[in-house]
């Protein structure tokens, strides 16, 4: 590490859904519940993969994404997202997060690869929340995507009859104040 | 009698894999058929010939292409066409194009499947024969306008359905008359593309029912027996998720009433073969006959546990012309047995379909668990077709035994690569409702959370998180670890941000 800079003693981990969990450092290979340590084990063979050993038993784990300080981890077939912070970076988080406004903008967006069939909006439309704004057809399924937000229909990239892939924006939405 | 010597399974995955396995015992060669799409799959290893279809470049897959089946049937010397389920399973003119080309069709006759497969005319059966029914429109709509008019006086809600429909597709529920239109134009467009067929009936909807299916078998003579009842009422968007034999909500009564009532109808659409009864059963237990579905199905396992009949088998031997030789009174149920249906299922994204390459994989092998899948180690769950990667499958002396062995048996199974509904079925065998067997057809619908993660999970993945970050930025070291073929970067790769602290 770095000297003439504070020595970071602990990291946040935050979720997404804005649970909270402290790690002092150097990180230990105990976790502590109550006043029982329990230690925790990283593994990796050729039969299971990367693994942890909990309390006896093997837990598979995955790493989804990663990017920057932000982790999308699977962890015994379920994904949690975390964001590490600092000391520092947590502190600055909390002073934004009282800042933030309300949204502007709402991207909606292809939940799972598939095809496009319909497209029921126009630039100018006005959506309520709820509303499908077009059907999309995956694994033999179609499926209404419906708007999360009121307000005006300011740009629909969604073509009828094309595929499109997990994430890509279909219709933009300027949200009703 | 023709005896069966060759089939050619019309199929993929595990449902081909399960077809060999009884075709093999039975002393009978089986031909799969490659494609570009799974030139690798597991199936083909279990067959006595495959069939190169790679270079086929026909827009249309071959599963469900009529003339190059019946042309590879020809090529390959088969005497018989096994359809699995989906794909051409339940066409009628797929199974009279066999006929014709002096083929055996396992399955049902093209005039059952017609009559039978088509709604309308299954209606109009159950009808004449007094089978009761939801309330309903005769005919199929015509448009938007009779479906608002049709609707009224049924009264709301109501379920548009697929005249040809299966699985869910062409299907909605209406419950204001404002949605109609809509819903209409989505469930037709839905069938056509589905079924080649856009025609849709209306049926007053049943509130919160159980889905409750009876297994037939019948032979070419008219003999027809029901193998007792499937409870598959865990659905989302009328998709099963979990299966079992038999259900909790019947008692013997009911179950000879409901069975007889599937046997009286199957008759009277003089069907042979496998096929399956379904109906609604209300909290008051009045029960409602919804569709009869010719083909063996997906959840067909359950019943063969308790029963111990080879269905496969069965469906070989009226193909071929045999009598049956179970007598209803031969029928013993025996156990329990729930099936889960792991699939490539993203849950916490609305169960959307996660399909990629299964890197780690590894099934339990117990005596109380039964595992069919067409994916081993390495396999790609590929996009174009569904999404399963195995049914597990478990048998206990009583309900409560079967539960308590599911639950074991779901921690025993090991995937690594895809997401999957494991975290949703370890949730359901915890669930009071789904273990009082008090659960409906809109269980799902009203969960608050789709998944069970046991205390202390979420910090363990918190703490590999911080792990991570450490490694990756704080030191030297690098740790091994399993990445998702999504993964934007590999960290390792990254430049150690140690300027950053």
């Amino acid at each position: 590490m770095t000297t003439g800079k504070p020595k970071i003693n602990k990291l946040y981990a935050i979720s997404s859904q804005n649970s909270k969990y402290v790690f002092s450092l150097p990180l230990k290979n105990i976790i502590k519940i109550g006043k029982r340590k329990y230690e925790i084990k990283l593994k990796h063979d050729e039969k299971f993969g990367t693994y942890i050993l909990w309390k006896n038993r093997k837990y598979p784990v995955e790493v989804v994404r990663s990017r920057q300080n932000k982790y999308e981890i699977l962890f015994n077939d379920i994904s949690y997202t975390f964001t590490i912070e600092t000391p520092f970076g947590y502190k600055r988080l909390k002073v934004l997060s009282k800042q933030k406004g309300k949204k502007e903008k709402e991207y909606i967006k292809a939940p799972m690869p598939g095809k496009i069939v319909d497209v029921l909006v126009r630039e100018g439309s006005q959506v309520l929340t709820g509303e499908p704004v077009a059907v999309l057809e995956a694994m033999k399924m179609q499926n209404e995507i419906q708007s999360p937000v009121s307000g005006t229909v300011i740009k629909v990239s969604a073509r009828p009859n094309t595929n499109v892939v997990k994430d890509d924006i279909l219709v933009e939405i300027k949200v009703e104040a | 009698m023709k005896k069966i010597k060759r089939i050619l399974i019309a199929n993929r995955g595990e449902i081909a894999v399960r077809i060999m396995k009884t075709a093999r015992k039975m002393g009978i060669k089986t031909i799969a058929i490659k494609t570009a799409v799974e030139p690798s799959a597991m199936y083909l290893s279990y067959a006595d010939i495959v069939y190169d279809d790679t270079e086929d470049e026909s827009e249309i897959p071959v599963f469900l292409n009529i003339d190059r089946i019946i042309e590879i049937a020809k090529k390959t010397d088969a005497d018989a066409i096994h359809p699995g389920y989906g794909f051409l399973a339940e066409n009628a003119y797929f199974a009279d194009k066999c006929l014709d080309n002096g083929i055996i069709f396992i399955g049902p006759s093209p005039d059952s499947i017609y009559k039978i497969g088509n709604k309308t005319i299954a209606r109009k059966i159950a009808l004449a024969n007094k089978i009761p029914m939801a309330m309903g429109s005769q005919d199929n709509i015509a448009n938007e306008e009779e479906a608002v008019k049709i609707a009224e006086k049924i009264g709301y809600p109501v379920i548009i359905k697929a005249a040809s429909g299966g699985g869910g597709r062409g299907m909605r529920i209406v419950r204001n008359p404002e949605d109609m239109e809509k819903l209409f134009i989505i469930a037709s467009r839905e069938a056509e593309k589905a079924f080649n067929d856009p025609s849709v009936f209306i049926e007053k909807y049943i509130e919160n029912p159980k889905h409750i299916e009876f297994q037939i078998p019948g032979d070419k003579k008219g003999n027809i027996i029901h193998l007792g009842e499937r409870e598959c009422s865990i659905q989302r968007k009328h998709q099963k998720l979990l299966e079992e034999a038999p259900s909790c909500a019947l008692d013997e009564k009911l179950r000879e009433e409901m069975g007889m009532i599937a046997v009286k109808l199957a008759s009277a659409a003089g069907y042979y073969s496998a096929g399956t009864v379904e109906f609604l059963l209300d909290s008051d237990k009045n029960f409602y006959f919804m569709e009869m579905n010719t083909r063996i199905q997906v959840e067909h396992p359950v019943t063969e546990e308790i029963t111990g009949i080879d269905l496969i088998e069965q469906q070989i031997r009226i193909a071929a012309g045999e009598e049956l030789r179970i007598k209803q009174s031969d029928v013993k149920i025996n156990g329990w047995a729930i099936e889960c249906r792991i699939n490539a299922e993203d849950i916490q994204a609305g169960f959307a379909p996660d399909p990629g390459k299964i890197e780690k994989l590894s099934l339990p092998d117990e005596d109380y668990i039964r595992v069919d899948t067409g994916v081993t180690e390495g396999s790609v769950i590929v996009p174009s077709y569904d999404s399963m990667i195995a049914k597990l499958i478990v048998k206990g002396h009583d309900r409560r035994d079967a539960l308590k062995k599911c639950k074991l048996a779901l921690d025993k199974v090991w995937i690594k690569g895809v997401k999957t509904t494991l975290p949703f079925f370890r949730m359901l065998i915890r669930h009071p409702k789904f273990i009082d067997g008090s659960f409906t057809t809109s269980f799902i619908d009203e969960l608050n959370q789709y998944y069970y993660n046991s205390e202390y999970e979420e910090m363990i993945a918190a703490w590999l998180a911080t792990k991570l970050f450490i490694e990756e930025n704080l030191s030297e070291d690098s740790i091994k670890l399993d990445f998702s073929e999504s993964r934007e970067i590999n960290p390792w790769l990254l430049n150690k941000r140690l300027s950053q602290f």
